[in-house]
């Protein structure tokens, strides 16, 4: 599960990266200063269902587990 | 030209407040002299006002007869039930007219939306969907050849989340995108509408656990149905202990000044 964590962490370019992280139902929703490094093809392979990124706002499909994969990426940030 | 709008606004929410609050199904509404009186306005004016709430499916008009109060919309909440389970719970008997039942190759937005490849075998599920005999959506559905092996073999499930249950694989989850639409010649035809009417065209993804059983895309008449969400306050978002107490102040209005000392900070 941490893992999973690291994971999308690294492939949103990292904490460097990471304006905010907001767990949103089924998504995670990501605020961060440079769209252009995160890697999509890394958060699909981290389990990711789906990724929509509009502006500097990343939307990750995870399902119902983000609540917890959220208290994992607190621990990271 | 502003003033003539707004007339017609006020004479559309009055009728509003009084076909919700006043009269019911089937009732006439006030003849068009009666509220011309009581707004001071042209006959224009009023046809502008009840044509809007026709167009809205409050109002229905009957050729010679008048204009009546139409039944009230079905409320569907937003989540993860199917359409049969829906009316069933509303007492409406729930049917299908099965257009199409096959095998076909996944096409790319269909292998993407159930994370296979373009070209695997999938079920393809083509129903219009009835409610106490009346039409009231079409629906197409797609499924993994592998993951339900000889769905069609028999007859075709009248229930897909059922079929899935029976299988041990439980709808758990899912996302849906919900946009407007007009109806097609063709699909105003299997609804039994005019063509050019409103509909609700309903994408959905359905899930259980990290598996993707369903990509289905429908089409509910906007007559008929409003959707409803439940909303909740958004989650305070989590953010990077370092140079937080920047971020958390300064967001919004700052940003790009935020921004430089957040990664000054880290780097």
């Amino acid at each position: 599960m941490t893992d999973k964590a690291t994971e999308i962490l690294a492939a949103l370019g990292g904490v460097a990266n990471i304006i905010d992280i907001e767990p949103c139902t089924t998504r995670l929703r990501s605020e961060v200063h440079d769209p252009a490094v995160v890697d999509v093809k890394a958060l699909r392979a981290a389990g990711a269902h789906g990724v929509m990124i509009s502006g500097r706002v990343v939307q990750i499909v995870i399902g119902p587990e983000v609540d917890t994969l959220a208290s994992d990426l607190e621990d990271l940030l | 030209m502003g003033r003539s709008v707004l007339k017609y606004v006020r004479v559309r929410d009055h009728l509003r407040a009084l076909v919700t609050h006043e009269l019911s199904e089937g009732d006439p509404i006030p003849s068009e002299r009666l509220l011309c009186e009581q707004f001071g306005v042209s006959r224009m004016t009023v046809r502008q006002a009840v044509d809007a709430l026709v167009v809205e499916g409050l109002l229905h008009r009957e050729q010679g007869r008048g204009t009546f109060v139409a039944p009230v919309k079905v409320d569907l909440q937003m989540r993860l039930a199917s359409f049969g389970e829906e009316m069933q719970r509303r007492g409406m008997e729930p049917s299908s007219t099965v257009l199409a039942a096959e095998t076909a190759e996944a096409a790319p937005d269909v292998a993407e939306a159930l994370e296979i490849l373009p070209g695997e075998r999938v079920f393809s599920l083509h129903r219009v969907r009835l409610a106490a005999g009346e039409p009231m959506a079409i629906e197409q559905s797609w499924i993994s050849c592998q993951l339900m092996p000889g769905l069609f073999d028999d007859d075709v499930p009248e229930s897909l989340y059922g079929e899935l249950r029976r299988r041990g694989l439980d709808p758990d989850w899912g996302e849906e995108t919900i946009s407007a639409a007009e109806v097609d010649a063709q699909e105003a035809d299997l609804l039994g509408v005019p063509a050019g009417r409103a509909a609700l065209r309903l994408t959905r993804r359905t899930f259980s656990g990290e598996t993707a059983l369903v990509y289905s895309r429908s089409m509910y008449r906007a007559d008929r149905y409003v959707l409803w969400v439940p909303l909740q306050a958004p989650r305070r978002p989590l953010t990077p202990r370092t140079g937080t107490a920047g971020s958390m102040t300064a967001r919004g209005s700052g940003t790009d000044e935020v921004d430089t000392r957040t990664r000054g900070g880290l780097a």
